[in-house]
């Protein structure tokens, strides 16, 4: 196993023995790769935390198991490899090679540095960026590690605000889509929000070869509580924006919205039912490029609600108590939930916030 | 409600198991329950609204009526320190001291509502200060000296880091604190005064937010679809366990790991809270006993189904197992640190604070029905 980053003795006294012998070697893993359809992080009823690998109806072909808890993930088609981000404030990431070549890697933040819990690949997956904290400094960087050297940090991007959270990369690689939450946090003080009255979200566009800001959309004074926190593209390469609001309980702030290169945002005029159900805070978001679809989830209001991407009409709200991740399919989207059910499928386990596909539909 | 009787051969069983040794303590009965769990009890509103009713004007409100009088007693004991420096006014203006850091140890649980607007929270307590922003921030205003630095009314306009109990416990325990024995009213002592009376000012518009019969306090007990703070008695109730499970992880991570970490890490006693005054453990003792006294006071139990009151009595066991053992820990930190048998302790206290976590957010929460829920959705 390469760990360029990581002091492996310090990792392993952290993440414990019993954690280091379930990491199976390659050869054991004989299953049929090709009903490998979502990725999800896990806590498992005995404590401990895993990625799970999974079939289209929900049903869990592998798992893999972490030291602690991860979040987002990341998954890159032409390498088949999966990456799991530590849930903030952690420090380490998975990556999996889904076609079993090689070993798991784990990549550790560097000394100064936590990861917020996402991040993506370039298209090529010779790149892996990471939204990560400067908590010193308090501003969100886009570690930049590099895929075909054992995931070696090669740099970082600033992200132009603070608090970041999820993040993405345009279909041509060129530009990194960044969600600034606007939350200051510092591990010192553990999950602690230090700046609820002063927040600062925004949306930053960055370019993926130099860093350079392309653009930056800062809410207007009247939503600084509304975070910015998840992203994903459709089809047409707009951008898509999930929000949590930190203000008034019995405020109804818009909690999503779009825009592309260019343009202001503009969020969506959601009915006040729909808005309702959704609790002030969407969990996750995810496009379904086939269909032109776009699925919220929010497992505060217990609600999976569909929205058509080209008009902004909900088309469907459907009753998920906890609803967790959720990703295209067939049907339109997979959701899961934090009580351990997963499409058709329930398991043992209480399912992360996010679900990543392993390819396109 | 579970019948006394009951609940009462409940604790005996949990505290007959008070001799044993700290590594056993996650075999206490209410883990047996991880394997096969009930199905989670349903909770009404009018149970939720009696628990937060109870927490609110049982526990939050005269927890910070408590640190609004003992901030004032430690303004009064400061000031007449300075005004007639002697062994007499220096022990009151100390003793004045611990008290607040107890009383405000006790309340500071509570990092929700009020205390989080206009850095409330940070103005009474700037913790951790990894950089020693504020120790050279008031390091730097008492060489300048300046006059206006030394009243209460200068003092809401400048940083956090020199307007609370670290700024005052610099003045009244920190280097040239024997100055204020020499001189009456100097400008260090005066800058004393000014932060005490400031700490005094910010708890008493603490308070004040509190007793407000249509403020916090009716939106805590009677939730609802127009209520800016939780919309249903869920949401209610996974704020005031949040209350519970974040105090405990303080306690863990901010509170005890800031200083010593375990064997393999080397002490950073000087980060400790409350140091120079020997009140570290004092605070963490404060601490253990605002989220006892919330959990027990509000009446969480009732909340659970009688067949799983033993979670509740497993939590108060691990809070008193905590509380036992700080109140044996060297106070002076540097020796602590430097002691096996102290150390062991501090072990102890970083195991047990974990599992009280764990009895907290999975045993109680999975057993109200909020499952992973409850930790999972906090702002990710």
């Amino acid at each position: 196993m390469r760990t360029p980053l990581l002091d492996r003795r310090s990792f392993m006294r952290m993440a414990g023995a019993a954690w280091a012998a379930t990491l199976a070697p390659a050869s054991l893993h004989a299953l049929e790769r090709a009903e490998a359809v979502f990725a999800s992080g896990f806590k498992a009823h005995d404590g401990r935390f895993g990625m799970a690998i999974l079939a289209e109806d929900g049903t869990i072909i592998e798992r893999v198991a972490l030291p602690a808890r991860s979040h987002g993930m990341a998954y890159s088609a032409v390498s088949g490899r999966a990456v799991a981000f530590a849930r903030r404030p952690g420090t380490f990431a998975l990556v999996f090679d889904t076609r079993h070549r090689q070993e798991p890697v784990i990549i550790h933040a560097g000394e100064d540095r936590h990861f917020f819990g996402h991040g993506s690949f370039s298209p090529d997956g010779r790149l892996l960026y990471a939204s990560e904290n400067d908590f010193e400094a308090n501003r969100g960087v886009i570690g930049l590690y590099d895929a075909t050297d054992g995931y070696r940090r090669i740099g970082e991007f600033d992200t132009h605000g603070i608090g970041t959270h999820d993040m993405t990369v345009s279909d041509d690689g060129g530009m990194l889509v960044i969600a600034n939450g606007g939350i200051e946090t510092h591990p010192d003080f553990g999950r602690t929000k230090l700046n609820l009255d002063h927040m600062e979200p925004s949306l930053a566009l960055v370019d993926a070869a130099t860093g350079a800001l392309i653009e930056r959309h800062a809410l207007p004074p009247a939503l600084r509580q509304l975070s910015t926190r998840h992203v994903d593209i459709d089809a047409r390469g707009r951008v898509w924006f999930a929000c949590q609001y930190e203000g008034p309980r019995n405020d109804l702030p818009p909690l999503a919205g779009h825009f592309a290169k260019g343009e202001d945002i503009r969020f969506l005029d959601l009915p006040e039912q729909t808005t309702l159900r959704l609790a002030n805070y969407v969990g996750a978001i995810a496009v379904n490029r086939a269909q032109g679809l776009v699925g919220l989830t929010s497992p505060k209001g217990g609600y999976a609600v569909t929205i058509d991407a080209a008009t902004g009409r909900v088309t469907g709200e459907t009753r998920v108590s906890d609803a967790a991740g959720i990703a295209p399919s067939p049907q339109g989207f997979a959701v899961s939930s934090y009580d351990g059910r997963f499409e058709r499928s329930t398991a043992d386990v209480a399912w992360d916030q996010h679900i990543i596909r392993l390819g396109r539909l | 409600m579970m019948p006394c009787l009951l609940r009462s051969r409940l604790r005996s069983a949990l505290f007959g198991l008070a001799l044993l040794p700290a590594m056993t303590i996650g075999a206490l009965p209410g883990s047996a329950q991880d394997s096969n769990p009930l199905p989670p009890v349903v909770l009404t509103e009018e149970a939720i609204s009696a628990v937060m009713t109870r927490a609110v004007d049982d526990v939050i409100r005269p927890g910070y009526r408590d640190m609004h009088a003992s901030a004032t007693r430690l303004a009064d004991a400061v000031s007449a320190y300075c005004a007639a420096p002697s062994p007499d006014t220096k022990a009151a203006a100390h003793a004045a001291f611990n008290d607040t850091v107890a009383k405000w140890s006790f309340i500071e649980i509570v990092r929700d509502g009020p205390v989080l607007q206009e850095n409330r929270f940070e103005r009474i307590l700037f913790y951790p200060d990894r950089k020693s922003t504020g120790l050279k921030q008031v390091q730097a205003l008492l060489v300048k000296q300046d006059k206006k630095d030394a009243t209460a009314a200068a003092l809401p306009g400048k940083s956090v880091a020199v307007q609370g109990l670290g700024a005052l416990e610099y003045v009244l325990f920190g280097t040239g604190a024997e100055t204020l024995d020499g001189q009456k009213d100097s400008f260090r002592c005066r800058y004393g005064a000014a932060v005490a009376k400031n700490i005094a000012a910010t708890a008493a518009s603490l308070s004040a937010d509190w007793e407000k019969p249509d403020g916090v306090q009716r939106d805590w007990k009677h939730p609802g679809p127009d209520n800016p703070a939780f919309r249903d008695g869920k949401e209610a109730i996974t704020a005031l366990l949040g209350i519970l499970v974040h105090g405990a992880e303080t306690v863990r991570d901010q509170r005890i790991e800031a200083f010593y970490k375990g064997e393999d890490v080397p002490a950073r006693p000087k980060s400790a809270i409350y140091w120079r005054s020997g009140n570290t453990w004092n605070s963490i003792r404060g601490n253990l006993d605002g989220l006892r006294t919330l959990f027990r006071t509000s009446g969480m139990e009732d909340l659970l189904d009688p067949a799983e009151a033993s979670i509740a009595g497993s939590v108060e066991f691990v809070i008193a197992s905590l509380e036992r053992v700080v109140a044996n820990v060297d106070p002076d930190i540097e020796k602590a640190v430097g002691d096996p048998s102290e150390r062991h302790k501090m072990d102890f206290l970083i195991i047990n604070a974990r599992d009280l976590v764990l009895r907290l957010s999975d045993q109680y929460g999975g057993a109200i029905g909020l499952g992973a829920g409850f930790s999972f959705a906090d702002g990710d």
